[in-house]
């Protein structure tokens, strides 16, 4: 074990020729390799945060416009509850309406239909009543009854005047019909006289008299001249009653 | 001229120079490590393949290892430290091969490089801050500590060198006793020792040299350093 000097400065000579092709062949290549990467993986990730602002600019944009979306949905949304509230009260209203329209129509028609009944009852109460009157006057007529009718229809005939006679007269001589009277009872001879001359009087001509007898005018007499009918009998006047209070009704 | 096991054969000479197996060894490692550098770095690419990402963590792993001493010289270090250690393991592991001497089985060579690193750290310690600023640290704290500031220089050159020396020949050694007491194949696992022993050594040549110029680059740099910032 000794000291070669020569093999020592060989060493330091070998070892810094060593440095120098290494430095020259290994480092600085293999440095220049690793910078030049460095560089381009600095510029993508500058570029790839560069993409990621972008990116997060438009996320920022997307989420505005959701939101904006949003705001015009919740606002159609209220529009449209509120029109659907308006249309219901004025859906509802018009049914309220149309409800009321048909119970004031129903009120109508049951109004009507109660007038319509009462009515009918009515009529059924007079008829009955007019029955009733006929079936009692029945029992009580007779031809004294129908001797003061007679007086009450010659009354008449003479209160009647002369534009009520003229179209009478009129009528006669354009028909030249029959006279018509019928009594409830036979008329005596003074009793048909009476009658034949007031109806001259009202006529101004003779005219043939036609006598017929129907108990159903239960007393009393009723008279036809051509189209007009003069009635003084029971039956006629509970008739009259009953069409008079049917017409005050 | 005559040669044992300790001391390497002298091949030629020229002149007053003798060259030695040793020396022809490291040639034969430096031209390796050249061709070795041209062929990798001809093909260099951004998109690395197996033996270009090999050789880039290769140096990755040493300027990590400086920077983890010295952050601020990492690329200043470089050269030189990461030289150190490609060749030391290089030529430790060379031993390996039958019929050649490690490189660093001889003191001289070791004594180089410990040269090398002693001239290194004054070299650069005084590129970095100056040649008088450089030289006041031998005399801090006190003047007194100059001598034994001296001794400490030479006793850790010298021990850089026979650290590496010693093991290494005694690994040869060892294998070399057990294949002549033992036989063929014998010293297979004195050999498998030999590969870490040979990565050991390295690294610790290495990574002394570089704490000894990561020393003479901070003393100044440590010596104006208040107190509470050194302790963080």
């Amino acid at each position: 074990m000794e000291l070669s000097w020569s093999t020592f400065l060989l060493e330091i000579v070998n070892f810094l020729v060593l440095v120098w092709l290494l430095k020259r062949f290994f480092y600085k290549p293999l440095q220049a390799v690793i910078s030049r990467r460095q560089k381009g993986i600095e510029s993508r990730l500058a570029e790839a945060g560069k993409a990621q602002a972008e990116a997060r600019d438009l996320k920022q944009q997307y989420e505005q416009r959701l939101e904006n979306w949003k705001e015009e949905a919740r606002q159609a949304r209220d529009k449209l509850q509120r029109d659907i509230h308006a249309e219901r009260q004025k859906l509802q209203k018009e049914l309220e309406d149309s409800l009321q329209k048909q119970r004031e129509q129903a009120e109508i028609v049951q109004q009507r239909q109660q007038h319509e009944l009462r009515r009918q009852m009515e009529q059924q109460a007079m008829e009955q009543g007019s029955q009733f009157a006929a079936k009692l006057l029945q029992q009580g007529a007779g031809p004294e009854l129908q001797q003061r009718l007679l007086d009450l229809l010659l009354g008449s005939l003479e209160e009647l005047t002369e534009a009520q006679r003229r179209p009478l007269r009129e009528q006669m001589q354009e028909t030249a019909a029959v006279v018509e009277i019928v009594s409830a009872f036979p008329l005596e001879g003074p009793q048909r006289q009476d009658l034949e001359e007031a109806l001259r009087d009202v006529l101004q001509q003779d005219y043939p008299y036609h006598y017929i007898e129907d108990p159903k005018l239960l007393s009393g007499l009723r008279i036809t001249v051509g189209p007009w009918q003069l009635g003084a009998s029971v039956r006629d006047e509970l008739h009259a009653f009953v069409k008079l209070a049917q017409a005050a009704q | 001229m005559e040669h044992s096991e300790l001391s390497p054969a002298v091949l030629f000479s020229l002149g007053p120079v003798h060259v030695t197996s040793t020396i022809v060894t490291s040639w034969g490692i430096i031209l390796g490590l050249w061709l070795a550098s041209s062929l990798l770095c001809r093909r260099l690419r951004l998109t690395p393949g197996p033996v270009q990402t090999a050789a880039e963590g290769v140096l990755g792993a040493v300027e990590e290892a400086i920077r983890a001493v010295a952050p601020d010289h990492a690329r200043l270090l470089l050269p030189f430290i990461g030289t150190l250690w490609i060749f030391l393991v290089v030529a430790n592991l060379s031993g390996l091969l039958p019929g050649v001497h490690s490189p660093t089985r001889d003191l001289s060579a070791t004594a180089a490089l410990a040269i090398l690193v002693f001239l290194s750290v004054h070299w650069f310690g005084i590129r970095s801050q100056g040649l008088k600023p450089y030289l006041r640290h031998y005399l801090t704290p006190s003047p007194l500590l100059l001598p034994f500031h001296l001794i400490s220089e030479v006793t850790r050159t010298v021990a850089l060198a026979v650290r590496l020396f010693g093991n290494i020949m005694s690994l040869e050694m060892a294998a070399l006793l057990i294949l002549l007491v033992a036989g063929f194949l014998a010293p297979v696992p004195i050999l498998m020792l030999h590969i870490i022993e040979a990565l050991v050594q390295a690294y610790i040549f290495g990574m002394l040299a570089l704490i000894y110029i990561a020393g003479g680059l901070q003393s100044q740099q440590q010596r104006h350093t208040p107190q509470g910032e050194r302790d963080e």
